[in-house]
């Protein structure tokens, strides 16, 4: 039976499409309190206008991070949501869980929360959403004790970091990316768990540039697994290609037909640096010009695959569009190793790198994308010191991306300018 | 030459005791010792909290500081 008149959120169970209205009426049978959730929505609806506070002193104890406190404006109307704080757990790297694990995590949510989840959140949490104050403590004991599930993270802290499935099913990583990623969780958990830094900072993890876990858009910073070498070639397999032995796309988008498979049209005209030819049926491939845009491998995954000689590139500094509009990463270190072997040194030393000058640096609420953006990418190259690059810049024929240093010109500012048109007539 | 430890934790507790603000950014205790190291900093101020004598404010997306007693919840603020 209905707590509350919903007529506006009814409207959004009308269409053929699944809907949230009808999944939180279903799940209000057993956790009453969602019947609040929606009269809460409808009045925002309604007012236009959300009646959702965020924000306060609420967490367990020794975290500053893992649950956000969420109070209702309204609490005397929706007494159900009065508190209704969201937690985040960690999510397995790669996000694989067994069956077993969600039910057990579903049943602790369904006895300490409201039951509702989102799976998962854009840093790959799963997200417990709605539960209130005395509840988060026998919550976060049992979560720790009987199901060794720890939080995530959440504000001004190392958020969950996160990656794609790697090697473990995914023949193009050219990084470990799960053994890179639970590494980095496990050596910065107090970074994760407490507050550390002037505003969030994430990971994220690819093995290979076709990003699966979009690290280039969401991540402060990002590593992309890439090779150093040349894109290895079956040249046997690109003849079944064109013969149309070997369907492309490894049989994807099958279910009509697009015809005859046409290397020029499909792959080579679509490289997005033109460095691909045919010298009769051998495929040609200028690697040097290769910027591992993956389309080709996509295409002909049986054909080519990446090189032998594997690592990773690092790109700093994307993040959402909150304050300054959206931002992509900007690549930093075209190629290193990262390699389990080490214990990822190259990689924590970049990683500590940029924390202690952005930590120093960084205004309050300042992504450190934003904070390079405001210094200037020279500035931030040279506290890492890392050697400028044409790479480093979108168009560098046509756009200097080199500040000269007085120190860095022999003779520095000061030189004799009659003396130098002695030699550069003007 | 940097503060210790303990002087930093005590220079962090008494600008948070009496700031004008009752919540603070990590970076606004920076200025207890200049020559303390950022890192230092944050780990005196999150080992006051678990000393339970300032506690985390954070509105999800950002974590602040305050003495005991000093930032309201929400909850309590109607």
């Amino acid at each position: 039976m209905p707590k509350h008149d919903t007529p506006l959120l009814d409207e959004l169970e009308k269409g053929p499409w699944p809907s949230f209205v009808t999944d939180i009426k279903r799940q209000a049978a057993t956790k009453p309190e969602c019947w609040d959730i929606l009269g809460q929505l409808e009045l925002s609806y309604r007012d236009k206008i959300t009646h959702w506070k965020h924000g306060g002193i609420v967490g367990v104890f020794g975290y500053g991070g893992g649950i956000v406190g969420r109070y209702s404006d309204v609490p005397t109307k929706f007494p159900g949501v009065a508190h209704f704080h969201t937690v985040r757990l960690n999510q397995p790297s790669g996000m694989y869980y067994s069956t077993a694990k969600l039910r057990a995590i579903c049943d602790l949510w369904q006895k300490y929360g409201s039951g509702m989840t989102n799976m998962h959140g854009s840093t790959g949490d799963l997200v417990l959403l709605g539960t209130t104050t005395p509840n988060l403590e026998p919550l976060f004991y049992e979560l720790t004790h009987n199901l060794n599930q720890d939080l995530g993270g959440s504000g001004s802290n190392l958020r969950t970091p996160s990656c794609c499935l790697g090697k473990s099913r995914c023949e193009w990583a050219c990084i470990d990316t799960q053994a890179v990623c639970y590494a980095m969780t496990m050596k910065y958990q107090d970074e994760i768990h407490r507050p550390a830094f002037p505003y969030k900072f994430k990971f994220k993890f690819s093995g290979c540039p076709n990003d699966c876990v979009a690290s280039i858009a969401r991540s402060d910073l990002s590593v992309i697994g890439t090779w150093r070498d040349n894109i290895r070639i079956d040249q046997a397999a690109v003849k079944k290609y064109l013969s149309g032995e070997y369907k492309s796309n490894a049989g994807a988008h099958s279910g009509r037909d697009w015809g005859k498979f046409d290397i020029k049209k499909e792959v080579i005209n679509l490289c997005p640096t033109k460095c691909m030819h045919m010298e009769g049926d051998t495929l040609k491939i200028d690697n040097a010009e290769c910027t591992r845009c993956m389309h080709c491998i996509n295409v002909m995954p049986r054909a080519l695959r990446p090189g032998a000689e594997q690592g990773a590139t690092i790109l700093v500094g994307a993040k959402a569009p909150i304050l300054d509009g959206a931002q992509f990463a900007t690549m930093i270190i075209p190629f290193m190793k990262v390699d389990a072997e080490n214990e990822f040194e190259d990689l924590v030393n970049i990683i500590e790198g940029i924390w202690d000058w952005w930590m120093e640096n960084g205004k309050n609420r300042e992504r450190v994308g934003e904070s390079i953006q405001r210094v200037g990418l020279p500035t931030f190259l040279k506290v890492l010191n890392v050697e400028p690059i044409p790479q480093h810049i979108k168009e560098p024929r046509s756009n200097p991306y080199i500040f000269w240093e007085a120190e860095e010109v022999e003779g520095g500012w000061d030189r004799d300018v009659r003396e130098f048109r002695k030699r550069h007539a003007q | 030459m940097a503060m210790s430890k303990e002087e930093l934790k005590a220079a962090i507790l008494k600008k948070a005791q009496t700031a004008a603000k009752p919540q603070l950014y990590v970076k606004d205790f920076y200025e207890c010792d200049p020559e303390s190291k950022p890192r230092d900093v944050k780990n005196a101020a999150n080992d006051l909290v678990k000393e339970g004598k300032m506690d985390f404010w954070s509105s999800g997306s950002t974590t602040m500081y305050a003495a005991k007693g000093r930032a309201k919840d929400e909850e309590h603020r109607g």
